[in-house]
This record gives structure tokens, sequence and C-alpha cells, in this order.
């Protein structure tokens, strides 16, 4: 802030500054840090609100105007399929991600300074990999004549290779290992602020470690929980590249059938309809998410 | 974060890649290995003899002022080099206008933008069925001229209202000799029994279906109409040891790496198995099905009637037998045929002799059921 900053009237500079006989008044820093906003409004009315609606438009006309395309929502038994695949595998992934996050995020709370540092690195170097990078090091490492399974064949452990790619396991996996730093990070964020005197208070009462972990730590970093888990979750549905990499062509998520449906068989109304079918359900679920979670906290905003 | 922004189709690893796609990535890849496609030096000398800077063809940019100028769209890679050796120098003799190569790919969804908001940028686009059978019923793609672009210099069946063939491919079987010794028919391929292991085909119903119905023992005169409901049986019969590939580049890995026993692919893919694997992977014509690529003009095309002028000067021989060279795309024109030289005879997918151990696809088929058929192929592989 290089300009001069108007002072201390100016300072509740978000709602109206009430003065005199209780009439909310502008104050004059109150309409300047307003205009601040204005830029990136803009930006997101002309390239985020417009196109979104676009969309909403385009599901409700394409081919002709009404509900048409919603209605496949109840009578399409292949758009149900895909949408129920989508749900699935999202609610798969959230729950294998949340208890190897845990897992994690429990062990950088307790580590000590250095080793937390250099968890943390561990954490946040895969974020800086391409989604694509990792999805085929996952094939070099479970497919057929793969790392995993030559490993296992010569150990003599099992006699034919198994089936870990090519399957809703192979994308379980790609995708878990995509999510899990955006699992561990919230999860971590909310265990560091359990207050550590409640647990010795619990051990100093008489409590087992188990139970103070029972009855103190996991009801407190359970609000953690349901952050990371709906984070995870609202990712997972949209993901795109890793199940058409690793499911062999046998995993159609929303993503991809929406592709199709816009780049190849051009039905827009279908594809667009799919889409705001999503964007429905992930605004419900932040709406959710914000019932449970300081949802300004969870993005670093506070 | 979000990995949502991967919806470009030059760069999507997912999404079902068309043929014409997939041919610009061939040709680097012949190109790389110092194959028989166009070196640096020999595309650099094609733009110094035609007088222009080797990336104003590639760039997409139009001139000013040059009226009759035509924009091809093509899915870039070195199908834009590709094709500037074969289109662009005999189009420019012949009728001393400019062609420019747009690399940046048109899928049928980018077409329909363009013609819906009245901002058609491209003249000619290499597309395929898929191109012809969804955009051609929605009204966005111009009536080929055939006043102007050449019947005769085509195969009459691949002459169609809304697209015109371009360069002719092959869907093929390739195995792994490995695991089978002999060379398998088509019914082999759902005779687990016989040649375990898994198996693969591309995720479009497109020449799948057809394979299907001919391993099940339908005569090639009697394929059209496809019996789907049969072809989808035969296919549900195989579904857990079924893969399905997106790009050809995927179908290349699937077989070079030994996840699969035996495959469905794009020739051009298949040549280049044989050659990579020494021989390990083998496939064949036989039993194949022989589909057109195709030119179509999008409605409203800014260089008018110039776009068919244009893919009349395409219709040279030469320029097909180049294209056979450095990306394995057969020729379209049957006066091509001689021009073929031996070493690339026996790749040639229209050659008689191998159009003649082939189906030929049915475009009227799929303008009428096309959409609906791939939509029930992804529901029956993915359910």
């Amino acid at each position: 802030m290089t300009t001069a900053a108007p002072r201390a009237e100016a300072y509740p500079a978000l709602g109206r500054v009430r003065r005199g006989r209780g009439r909310p008044v502008r104050a004059g820093g109150e309409a300047l840090y307003a205009w601040l906003l204005v830029p990136a409004l803009v930006l997101m009315l002309v390239f985020y609100a417009y196109p979104v609606a676009r969309v909403l438009w385009i599901s409700v006309t394409d081919p002709s105007p009404g509900l048409g395309n919603y209605a496949l929502l109840l009578t399409s038994g292949a758009i149900q399929r895909m949408i129920w695949t989508t749900l699935r595998i999202a609610a798969v992934t959230t729950l294998a991600t949340l208890a190897l996050a845990y897992i994690v995020a429990y062990a950088l709370v307790f580590a000590s300074e250095a080793a937390r540092r250099v968890m943390l690195v561990g954490v946040l170097v895969p974020l800086w990999i391409s989604v694509l990078v990792r999805a085929f090091a996952w094939v070099a490492l479970l497919r057929r004549e793969g790392v995993v399974n030559n490993a296992l064949m010569a150990s003599g452990a099992i006699e034919a290779p198994l089936p870990l790619i090519w399957n809703e396991f192979g994308v379980a996996v790609g995708m878990v290992h995509y999510m899990l730093p955006l699992g561990i990070l919230p999860l971590y964020a909310a265990m560091r602020d359990i207050d550590p005197r409640c647990l010795a208070a619990a051990r100093g009462l008489g409590a087992s470690r188990g139970q103070v972990f029972r009855r103190v730590f996991f009801p407190l970093s359970l609000p953690g929980v349901v952050g990371a888990g709906l984070l995870v979750f609202i990712f997972s549905l949209g993901f795109f590249v890793t199940p058409a990499i690793l499911g062999g062509g046998r995993t159609l998520m929303a993503a991809e059938y929406i592709n199709l449906q816009i780049h190849e068989i051009v039905r827009w109304g279908v594809g667009t309809m799919v889409a705001s079918t999503l964007v429905v359900v992930v605004v419900a679920l932040v709406a959710l998410l914000g019932r449970f979670i300081d949802l300004g906290r969870l993005f670093g905003g506070r | 974060m979000r990995e949502m922004q991967t919806l470009d189709p030059t760069h999507r690893p997912a999404g079902t890649q068309t043929f014409a796609q997939d041919a610009g990535e061939i040709a680097a890849d012949l190109a790389a290995r110092g194959g028989p496609g166009l070196s640096r030096r020999q595309w650099l000398a094609a733009c110094a003899a035609l007088g222009i800077a080797p990336g104003a063809l590639t760039g997409g940019a139009r001139a000013q002022g040059a009226a009759k100028e035509v924009v091809l769209a093509n899915f870039g890679g070195d199908a834009v080099k590709a094709m500037t050796e074969a289109y662009v120098v005999p189009y420019e003799r012949a009728t001393g206008g400019r062609l420019v190569i747009d690399g940046s790919g048109p899928s049928n969804g980018k077409i329909k933008a363009m013609v819906e908001a009245r901002n058609v940028t491209w003249d000619i686009v290499d597309s395929g069925l898929a191109g012809t059978g969804e955009l051609g019923p929605l009204g966005l793609l111009e009536e080929i001229d055939y006043a102007i672009v050449d019947r005769a210099k085509v195969v009459p069946e691949f002459a169609y209202k809304y697209g015109v063939v371009n360069y002719m491919f092959s869907t093929v079987m390739a195995w792994d000799t490995g695991r089978v010794k002999a060379k398998p028919t088509l019914a082999d391929f759902f005779d687990l029994r016989k040649y375990p292991g898994k198996r693969m085909m591309r995720k479009n119903a497109q020449a799948m279906c057809e394979l299907a119905l001919m391993a099940d023992g339908v005569p090639v005169d009697k394929l059209y109409p496809l019996d789907v409901p049969r072809a989808f049986k035969k296919i549900a019969a195989i579904k857990d040891d079924l893969l399905y590939w997106n790009s050809g580049a995927e179908s290349q890995a699937l077989l070079r790496d030994g996840e699969v026993a035996m495959g469905w692919l794009w020739h051009t893919r298949a040549i280049i198995l044989k050659r990579d694997t020494k021989g390990r992977v083998d496939w064949s014509f036989d039993g194949g099905l022989l589909q057109p690529g195709l030119w179509v003009v999008p409605k409203g095309n800014p260089a008018g009637k110039q776009a068919m002028t244009a893919i009349a000067a395409m219709q040279a021989p030469e320029g097909q037998v180049a294209l056979l060279r450095s990306m394995g795309n057969g020729p379209a024109n049957p006066a091509a045929e001689p021009l073929v030289p031996d070493d690339l005879k026996a790749i040639d997918p229209g050659s008689p002799a191998n159009a003649a151990v082939q189906a030929k696809i049915a475009a009227a088929w799929y303008e009428q059921y096309g959409a609906k058929v791939n939509g029930d192929f992804l529901d029956l592989i993915s359910s």
C-alpha cells in the first residue's frame, strides 16, 4: 500500500461506518477500497461469470429450449452410470486420501522442527510435477511388465502379473497420489491449531495415550477432516487426465464425458448440462463445507 | 492445480483422438528417427524455393490483402510439414494463390463454435467420417462442389456431399508374435483360450463394430447396415480382457510394452510398431477396414469457392505419394497407384491388392447412426 491511506476512520474497510444519528454514511476511504475491488470483479464477471452463464444457457437451449437435457439425468442409463462412476471413484479416492493424509499430518504435527521441514518439502514437491508425468510414472510402475509386477514375479511372490492398472484400482492409486497434498495440508493446519495443553491435561487426569487420541485429539481434528474430505472430493469430481490414462479406457468420468460431448459428438446441450450439474454439485458442497469450517481460514485468507 | 484445463484437443491426452490428429504425431516420429520423413533441411529448402519464410506457413496468420488465400486446418505436429510438401507446392503451382496451413487442431466442437459465431477462419479442414457425420446434418459444412473437385480423381464411394477423400487409412489387426505364434484371424481376436492375453481396440465404435462383425462371420458385402447389437454382444463377451486406446501413440505403447497380445489399430501405427520391435509385433491388412480421411469445408468459409479449387489442386497424385512416404497415409487418387515406389506398395492401404482383402466403410450409415452408436459404445465399455 504505497498510496497515502486514509487513517483511523477508514479501517472498518468493509461494511458501512455508522455516524451521527446512526444513519449509515459512506466514509471517504471506504469508497477508495471499494474501487480497488473493481478490476478483480470485472475480470471475474467477464472471464468467469459470463462463460459460466453461457454454459448454463446452452444447456437449456440446445438443441431446443427447455429442460430436455436435464431430463436425461433421470432417463438416460448411460449418463446415470457415468455420474455413478464419477461419484464412486471420487468417494473412494476421498476416503483413501483422508486415511493416508491423516497419518502424515499427525506425524507432521508431532515431528521436530527440522524433520517437519523436510517432510513438508516431500509433501509439496509432487504438487509441482505435471499430472501427466505422474500418471505415466504410475503406468511404468503398475503395468503388466512394470516395476512392481516384475519385482513380485522375480521374488516368487506371485505366479502371474497382478491386474494393478487399466481398472478402477489403478485410477484410484493415481488419484490418491495426486490428492494427498490437498488432504495433508488442511489436516495439518487443523491439527496444529489443537491446543497441546488439552492433551497434556487429559494425560494429567489419567487418560491413556489411546484415550487421549480417541476422546480429545480426534474430535478436535474433525473439522479439518471434513474440510479436507470435501476439498478432495470436489477436486476428484472434475478429474480428467488420470482416469483417462490409468483406466484403460474403461472408466468414463464426468470431465471426459463433457469433453467428448463438446469436441467430438457435438451435443453441446448434453455436455453443458453435465457441466452445469457438476457446478451445482460443487457449489452445494462448498456451501456445506462452509457450515463445518471457516473457508477463509482453509484457503489461508486469515 | 485442477486439471480440467486440458480440454485443448491438441494437448489432450484423453478424449478419443482422430486419425488426422494422430497423423501429425507419426510424421514427427518418423522424422525424429531420420526415417523417410521430410528433414528440416529439405523443409527449409522447400520454403526457400517458394520464397517464403518457414514460419509464415505454420503461423496460420492471414496475409493482408491476399484475397484468395486459403487456410487449411490440420492437427499440427509434423503433419504441417508433410502437408506443406504434399499440397502447398502443387496448389501454388496450379493456381498461383496462397495456401496456409494452420495446425491448431480443428475438432468438431471448434468448427461448430466458429460457424455459429460467424467467425470462420478455416477454409479446408482435415477431418473424417466423424466430421461429416456429426457436422453435416447440423448444417455446419459447405457441400463439396464437384464441378470443381474432380470425382474421377477419387475412389467413387469416398466422394460425399459434405466431404471428399484426401487420403486413405486402415484399421488393422496387429499381434505380438511372442504370444501369438501363427498369423491370427479376426475370430482369434475373441478366442482367449487359443491365445491368452489382453486385447486392445479403439475407444470409438467406428471400425470396431465392423471388425467384430467380420470376426463373427458376417461377410464383407453384408456388413451394412451394421448389426450393432450383434457387434456389441461379440465385444461384450471379452470385455474383461479388453483395453481401449484414445490416441495412436497409446495403441503403439500397449502393444510394444507387451500389455496386450493382439490389438486393432491404425495401419500407420502398425508400420512403426513392426519396425521398432524388429518384427516382434506383426500386422496385416487382412480383415481390416479401409477408411477415408476427408476434406471438409466449414459453412461460410472466408475464401469461398477458392477452397474447392485448392481441394482440386491437392488431388494431384504426386503430392499424395509424398504423403504416403512421410506419414503412411495412402493416396486417394487412383492415378497415384503407378507412382507408388515398390518399397511403399506393401503399406499403401488403398492399393488394389491391399484394398481387396479389406472391407470399406460406408459413410451413409454413419451419417445416420454414428453419434448414437458411438455413445452406446462408450456406455458398453464403461459399464
